[in-house]
C-alpha cells in the first residue's frame, strides 16, 4: 500500500533534503495518510457496527438505570443513583448475585478440569478418533430448549430418571425444583453437559501445537503421562487456559437460559423457584424489566452485572495465571 | 451461556429495536390495506380471517402467533418502541390490567363507536376492556374461561366417591365442603393426590369474591387487609400441607406427565383448559376425566380482548375486524371449532352452544356447564398491579406445598413482597 515519496522540486534546486523537513506535496500527503490510517479504516467497520449495537445500547442503559423508568411509558423523572441504592439493599439482588456465584462456580470448575482431562484423552491416539472429536461437540450443537426439556424429565420429582436410580441405591426422591443445592446442581449439570465438550476442543487444538519433543524426552526421563500433563502438557497451553478461564466467566455470570427452562413457572413468574433459590442475576434483570416493567431498575442491574463480571474476570484472570504457572 | 455481554447489556433497548424490524402494517403495492392480528395460543380466526378477506377484497390480513408469555412481552417492547406491533393485538385477562396503564398507546375503540356493542356482552366482561370509568374502550372481549371443576371418575369411585357429575357437584356447594371431600378421598386413596396445585384453589376462590388484593374504590392494596385473601390463602394452603395436592406448577411439563399418569383426581377447569388435560391425560383416559360444577358459584378465568394499538395506520378497519371478530355469530363458530367459550350471552346461551357435549369428558354438557358457570359468577376486581403481585401468592402456596415454610409464615412473608410490588 506504500507510495514512493515524490519529493517537490520547486524553488530549491535538485540537493536532497531530509523529508521532514521539506513542505510536502499533497500526493506525499496522501502517501502518508494511506499508510497511517488505511489499517484503521480496514478494521473500522467493526467498530463502528459495535458503536451501534454495543456501545450505544450499553451507555443508553446506563443513561436509563439513572431514571424511573417504566418500560412501556418510558421516562418518569431523573433520579439519579436511586436504582443503585435500592439495589444495594435489596435483599433478592443479592440473592440472585449468591445464585450466579454459586453456579457459576458449580459449573464452570468442574467443566474446565473434565475438560482437560477429556481433550488429554482426545490428543493420543484413539482409533476413530475423528469421531470422537465431533462426538463432545454435539451437546453444544443442539437446541438449549430441547436440553433443558430433557434435564427437566431427568430431574423430574415424581418420574424422573434420575430420582429413580437414586430410589435403587435406597435414596429418597430429591425434589430437584424445590431445593436450592439441588437445583443449583440439576442446573450446572446441564450447563456442564452444553459446554464441557467444546471447551475440550479448544483445549484440544492448543494442545496440538506443543512440541513432541518435549514429552519424548520428558517420557526418556522416566516421567509418569500423570506427571507429564501437568507439568508440560498444562503450562503449555496456559493462554488458552487463560482464554477458557474469562470466557467462561463471562457466560457462567450471565446464566439465564438454563435456569429460566429449568423453572416451571417459566417466565410468567420468573423468580427461579418459589423461594428464588436459583434465580440468576439475568432472570432477576429479566422478572424485573420485562414482568414488573420497571426498565429503569432492570438497567441498573445490567450496569451492576457488567461490573462484577470484569471484577470477577480480573479474579479469575490472576487466579488462573498462578494456578497455571505452577510447576 | 449463549447470549453475550453486549447482547444482555443491550438488551432492553435493543429488544425494542429488534422487535421495530418485525414491521408494522404497510400498504401493499396494489392498493390493498394490510392488516395484522397478533394472536397466541388458538384463537381459531384462521378460517375466520379467509372468509373476511374474502368479503372485503381491499383488504389483506396476516396472522401472527406466538406463545402467550412471549406475546406479552413482545408487545410491551413494542409498544415502548412505538412501532412493530399488529394493527389488532390480543391481550389476555391476567395482563390487560398492566396495559390499561398505558391505554394512550391504544386507539379508544369508543372513537369508533365500540360503545354502542356494549349490549352484545357479558357486563363484567366489557368492563374488564375498558378504563376511565368506562369512557375509554381499550379491548373487545373474545372469549372467556368461566369455571368448573374436573375429576377423575375412577380415581372417585376407587374412593367410594359418587362419580355421576350432578352428584359430584353436590358434594361440595362451598369450598369447605371441596376440603372435607378431599379428606375422605386422602382417607381411601392415600397414594394418589386429590388436587393438582394448591395455587389453582386458590385462585378459584379468590376470583369469586368482590375484592382480592386491590380495593375497588381507588385501586389502593389492600392484600394485607382483606380477610378474603387470608380466608382463601388458609383454605388451599391447608390442601397443601395435608400433602393433598401434587405441587405441581399448573401446565407445566411435570403437570402433563401427573396427568398422563392419573396422580391427581381434581383440577379446577375453565373451558379451555379442556383442551390442556385432554392432550396431557391422552387418548387412553377417554372418558375418564368427567366435569361437575365448581364449589362457591360459578367464576371466571382467563380469556381475552382484541385491542388497537396507536401506531397502525388503519385504526378503522382494524376496529371494523375486530368487531366482527367478536360479534356473537363468530364467537359461536370458534366454540364449536376450538372449544373457546364465547362471552356473550347471545353465543353463550345459544341452544346450539348449549347443546353442546364433549366426548372426551365423558359426554359431558359443557356447553350447559360452562354458560351456567358464567351465569351466576360475581367477577371479582382486578387492580392495576394484579399481575405483579398474582406470583407473589403463589410462590408462597408453593413453598407450604413443598414443606418449606408454615402457612402463617409463607403468607406473612407473601404479604410483605407483595407490598413491595404493589408499590
Amino acid at each position: 500500500m506504500t507510495v514512493a515519496p515524490h519529493r517537490a522540486t520547486a524553488g530549491r534546486g535538485t540537493e536532497p533534503v531530509p523529508p521532514s523537513a521539506q513542505r510536502l506535496s499533497w500526493r506525499d500527503k496522501l502517501g502518508r495518510l494511506d499508510t497511517k490510517y488505511t489499517p484503521y479504516l480496514i478494521i473500522a467497520p467493526f467498530f463502528v457496527v459495535f458503536g451501534i449495537f454495543g456501545l450505544y445500547p450499553l451507555l443508553y442503559t446506563a443513561w436509563v438505570s439513572l431514571h424511573e423508568w417504566q418500560l412501556i411509558e418510558g421516562d418518569q423523572g431523573f433520579t439519579g443513583l436511586a436504582n443503585y441504592a435500592e439495589l444495594l439493599s435489596d435483599e433478592n439482588f443479592w440473592n440472585a448475585l449468591g445464585n450466579t456465584v454459586s453456579l457459576f462456580l458449580l459449573s464452570t470448575v468442574p467443566q474446565l478440569f473434565a475438560a482437560l482431562g477429556l481433550a488429554a484423552l482426545l490428543d493420543r491416539g484413539l482409533r476413530g478418533r475423528a469421531f470422537w472429536r465431533a462426538g463432545v461437540l454435539l451437546p453444544n450443537v443442539i437446541s438449549v430448549a430441547a436440553v433443558a426439556l430433557v434435564f427437566a424429565q431427568l430431574f423430574g420429582r415424581d418420574f424422573g430418571i434420575v430420582n429413580a436410580v437414586l430410589g435403587l441405591v435406597g435414596v429418597d426422591p430429591v425434589d430437584w425444583r424445590a431445593e436450592t443445592w439441588a437445583s443449583h446442581l440439576a442446573i450446572s449439570s446441564m450447563v456442564m453437559w452444553r459446554w464441557t465438550g467444546y471447551n475440550a476442543l479448544i483445549y484440544l487444538a492448543a494442545m496440538q501445537s506443543v512440541p513432541k519433543d518435549m514429552y519424548e524426552s520428558a517420557m526418556l526421563d522416566g516421567a509418569s503421562r500423570w506427571r507429564v500433563f501437568w507439568s508440560i502438557t498444562v503450562p503449555s497451553i496456559r493462554p488458552t487456559i487463560l482464554f477458557t478461564v474469562i470466557v467462561s466467566t463471562i457466560g457462567g455470570m450471565q446464566l439465564f437460559v438454563e435456569p429460566q427452562l429449568f423453572d416451571p413457572g417459566g417466565t410468567a413468574t420468573g423468580t427461579g423457584g418459589d423461594d428464588r433459590q436459583f434465580q440468576t442475576l439475568v432472570m432477576y434483570l429479566y422478572e424485573k424489566g420485562f414482568r414488573l416493567f420497571d426498565a429503569g431498575y432492570s438497567a441498573a442491574i445490567a450496569w451492576v452485572l457488567f461490573l462484577v463480571i470484569l471484577v470477577v474476570a480480573v479474579v479469575n484472570f490472576a487466579v488462573a495465571r498462578r494456578i497455571a504457572a505452577k510447576g | 451461556m449463549s447470549r453475550t455481554l453486549v447482547g444482555w447489556t443491550a438488551s432492553i433497548t435493543a429488544l425494542a429495536l429488534v422487535a421495530a424490524c418485525g414491521g408494522g402494517g404497510g400498504d401493499a403495492g396494489d392498493g390493498k390495506v394490510k392488516l395484522s392480528i397478533g394472536v397466541f395460543s388458538d384463537f381459531g380466526y384462521t378460517n375466520l380471517i379467509k372468509e373476511y378477506q374474502a368479503a372485503h377484497p381491499g383488504i389483506e390480513i396476516e396472522q401472527r402467533t406466538v406463545k402467550m408469555e412471549q406475546h406479552h412481552t413482545q408487545l410491551a417492547t413494542q409498544l415502548a418502541g412505538g412501532r412493530g406491533a399488529a394493527d389488532i393485538v390480543a391481550i389476555e385477562e391476567g395482563n390487560i390490567t398492566q396495559f390499561r396503564q398505558s391505554k394512550d398507546k391504544f386507539v379508544n375503540l369508543a372513537d369508533y363507536g365500540a360503545k354502542e356493542l356494549q349490549g352484545q356482552w357479558a357486563a363484567w366482561k366489557w368492563n374488564q376492556g375498558t378504563t376511565d370509568g368506562g369512557n375509554f374502550v381499550l379491548g373487545l372481549g373474545t372469549d372467556m374461561g368461566s369455571l368448573a371443576l374436573c375429576y377423575r371418575r375412577d380415581l372417585f369411585e376407587a374412593a367410594g366417591l359418587p362419580t355421576d357429575r350432578e352428584e359430584v357437584g353436590k358434594l361440595w356447594p362451598t369450598w369447605e365442603d371441596y376440603l372435607e371431600v378431599a379428606d375422605a378421598f386422602s382417607g381411601k386413596v392415600p397414594d394418589k393426590k386429590f388436587v393438582d396445585t394448591a395455587q389453582n384453589v386458590y385462585k378459584a376462590i379468590l376470583d369469586q369474591t368482590e375484592e382480592g388484593y386491590f380495593a375497588k374504590a381507588d385501586d389502593s392494596f389492600i392484600g394485607d387487609k382483606n380477610d378474603k385473601v387470608k380466608q382463601a390463602f388458609t383454605l388451599a394452603a391447608s390442601l397443601g400441607e395435608k400433602k393433598q395436592t401434587g405441587a405441581l406448577a399448573p401446565f407445566s411439563q411435570d403437570w402433563n406427565v401427573a396427568l398422563k399418569q392419573a396422580s391427581f383426581a381434581t383440577t379446577t377447569c375453565p373451558a379451555w383448559a379442556l383442551a390442556l388435560i385432554k392432550a396431557g391425560a391422552g387418548d387412553e383416559a377417554t372418558g375418564k376425566w368427567d366435569v361437575a360444577a365448581a364449589p362457591g358459584g360459578g367464576g371466571n378465568w382467563g380469556g381475552s380482548f382484541l385491542a388497537v394499538p396507536k401506531q397502525t395506520k388503519h385504526p378503522k378497519e382494524a376496529y371494523e375486524l375486530a368487531k366482527w371478530l367478536t360479534a356473537p355469530e363468530q364467537q359461536k363458530r370458534i366454540f364449536k371449532e376450538t372449544g373457546n367459550l364465547p362471552s356473550e350471552p347471545a353465543a353463550y346461551q345459544d341452544p346450539e352452544v348449549t347443546a353442546t357435549t364433549n366426548e372426551y369428558f365423558n359426554s359431558a354438557p359443557v356447553g350447559q356447564i360452562f354458560g351456567d358457570s358464567a351465569e351466576s359468577l360475581k367477577p371479582t376486581y382486578r387492580g392495576t398491579k394484579d399481575s405483579k403481585v398474582t406470583p407473589v401468592f403463589n410462590n408462597a402456596l408453593s413453598r407450604v406445598e413443598t414443606g418449606k415454610q408454615s402457612t402463617s409464615d409463607a403468607f406473612d412473608q407473601a404479604v410483605r413482597e407483595a407490598r413491595d410490588a404493589a408499590k
